[in-house]
């Protein structure tokens, strides 16, 4: 007993200022866990009752374990829904348009960066104030432009506007700038023409612009909404974000509640995938990007 | 401008100079790109005053010019100033909360802490999520009755549910709610870059001085992110204008028009009521609003650099 008492005053007691030098970074890490935690609850819920057998949602809505575990409500999103048809749709439309964006900004701001081209100091900046016009200061003429040439409801719809992108140009001019003119002087000197220096030397030097750019360009496309909403109304052209929109008023709060969570979560998976596939990019191009850290 | 190499074409004729040479390239290099920005971002501005002069009620039918009619009949539209107030309201809900609470994450996640990668990511997570996802999530987590999660987690203790979406008082809040968790990982993340690159000697001779946390806080950190706090606050302000997806997936506009903001009252003009000139009116004036608000970034942006 005696031994014990006297044990104590060497164990730790939360007086004991040491204790949170010693853990502090422990203690620091678990409310940090138990924070994130909570914030990700609306994630944990959401995937948790995609997995719940809809009885029992209906009986006890605020679980955030999947137990009873089941996997109808994805077998039928991915089976009876339309959901990976639109999945598809975002797919091939997303892919399409940063391919399309790539390709013609990237000439573009070569032509902008390296030739000094008569008109281009008037075009650049017009094209540089293109970057303050928002798409809904565009989008009821751009709407009835495809109405009149009859390609609302089509992939061209979803795909071409946007593609000239005032962003993607002032990023990509910028960047072409940087690169030292000497790497394509020698190549003039053996003979080569201005596409075979852009192709040869500057496309390979910009990959990195280019590959945050085209990550930046996927996310950004697969996730607009207001455009898809208005020009793509049916189902064979719906991308995944507009049709989660129409699943979520039609599918109710009633008795479908796995599965418009599993809906959520099928419809999102690509884009969680591709988030976590490329998350240092995302991540060091937002800092970069904002002109805070260089 | 240099005029010597300039080549002589098969006819022996006018040389083609250096300058003319870089001008053809040039614009062999940018037309694809021009003549799409002309199609689908010239043209539709001006397009758009040009429609917003009309009554162009119905798409291809009844088309009749009216001059400035639609202008008129906005300035009398108690929705229009209705949906101008709701917007302004958002902006005011959600953009100091955004700022204050991106800069807050920021600090939480500024340790150097092996595993605090793996943090800042989950916490920038939902904002690569459509708005769609984000919207049918908290729709359910708001829901009225007992049909959302929240209300499901206060009936046990005995409170009786809240019809979130459904007062006119609480569906704002909710829809700026929505938004700080959607998008304030972009704000932690710009305020984290900032963060990493004040001068640690600053805060270690502030030590030496014996400021304390506070004060450190106070006159080095907060100071040092001037840069990083105008370009949130600016981007918070101009996105935030354009508040549209939240609205359209939770609440509809609703309750009783109690979240219709200016993008969802030009959507519903334009595409329930398809009343497309009145609604391009409204447009342009949101783009004249938002193209102020961009030039002002800019000075307050070239003011700080």
């Amino acid at each position: 007993m005696t031994t014990q008492i006297k044990a104590q005053p060497n164990t730790v007691t939360f007086q004991d200022k040491s204790f949170f030098q010693k853990h502090g970074k422990l203690i620091y890490m678990i409310a940090l866990s138990l924070f994130t935690l909570f914030w990700m609850l609306p994630i944990i819920w959401t995937l948790s009752t995609s997995f719940r057998p809809e009885i029992h949602i209906q009986a006890n809505l605020a679980k955030f374990i999947p137990e009873p575990f089941t996997t109808e409500n994805w077998e039928y999103v991915l089976r009876s829904s339309k959901i990976p048809r639109w999945l598809f749709n975002s797919a091939f439309v997303a892919v399409t348009h940063t391919a399309l964006q790539l390709v013609i900004c990237a000439t573009a701001a070569y032509g902008f960066a390296r030739i000094p081209f008569k008109g281009r100091g008037i075009v650049y900046p017009i094209v540089l104030a293109g970057l303050m016009v928002p798409g809904q200061a565009t989008f009821i003429p751009v709407y009835l432009m495809f109405s009149d040439w009859g390609l609302l409801n089509t992939y061209t719809a979803l795909i071409v506007p946007g593609i000239a992108s005032p962003f993607a140009i002032f990023l990509l001019t910028q960047f072409f700038k940087e690169i030292p003119v000497e790497f394509e002087e020698a190549a003039y000197m053996d003979g080569a023409t201005r596409l075979t220096a852009f192709r040869r030397i500057i496309l390979p030097l910009s990959l990195p612009a280019l590959t945050t750019l085209a990550i930046f360009t996927f996310l950004g496309n697969w996730n607009n909404y207001l455009w898809p909403l208005v020009a793509a109304t049916k189902d064979e052209v719906r991308t995944i974000t507009i049709g989660l929109r129409l699943i979520s008023s039609q599918w109710g709060y009633s008795d479908s509640y796995g599965k418009v969570m599993a809906a959520a979560w099928v419809g999102a998976m690509p884009i969680v995938l591709f988030f976590f596939a490329f998350q240092r990019r995302i991540l060091s191009g937002i800092s970069i990007g904002s002109g805070i850290k260089s | 401008m240099e005029r010597s190499t300039g080549i002589v074409t098969s006819q022996g004729q006018s040389p083609l100079t250096k300058e003319w040479k870089d001008t053809l390239a040039g614009y062999a290099f940018t037309l694809p790109f021009l003549i799409l920005f002309a199609i689908f971002t010239l043209y539709p501005i001006v397009q758009g005053f040009w429609i917003s002069l009309h009554n162009w009620e119905l798409v291809g039918t009844n088309i009749q010019f009216i001059g400035l009619s639609n202008y008129q009949r906005l300035l009398n539209d108690k929705l229009f100033w209705s949906s101008l107030e709701h917007t302004i309201v958002f902006v005011i809900l959600s953009g100091p909360v955004l700022v204050v609470v991106g800069l807050l994450f920021a600090l939480m996640l500024n340790r150097k802490i092996r595993g605090m990668g793996v943090f800042r990511t989950l916490f920038y997570m939902p904002n690569i999520l459509s708005v769609a996802v984000v919207g049918l999530i908290f729709a359910r987590v708001f829901a009225s009755d007992q049909r959302g999660l929240i209300n499901a987690l206060l009936i046990p203790l005995g409170i009786d549910p809240i019809q979130w979406t459904l007062d006119t008082a609480l569906a704002m809040p909710v829809i700026a709610l929505t938004t700080l968790w959607w998008t304030v990982g972009f704000n932690t993340l710009v305020f984290l870059a900032g963060l990493q690159g004040i001068d640690e000697n600053l805060y270690d001779a502030a030590k030496v001085d014996g400021a304390n946390n506070w004060q450190i806080f106070r006159h080095i950190t907060l100071p040092s992110l001037r840069r990083p706090m105008t370009f949130v606050s600016v981007l918070q302000v101009i996105g935030s204008f354009q508040v549209f997806g939240q609205v359209d997936v939770i609440t509809q506009g609703g309750p009783s028009g109690a979240t219709r903001t200016i993008v969802y009252y030009i959507y519903e003009r334009s595409f329930d009521y398809w009343q497309l000139g009145y609604g391009s009116a409204m447009a342009f004036v949101l783009f004249v609003l938002l193209f102020v608000l961009s030039i002002v970034q800019l000075r307050i942006q070239e003011k700080d650099a």
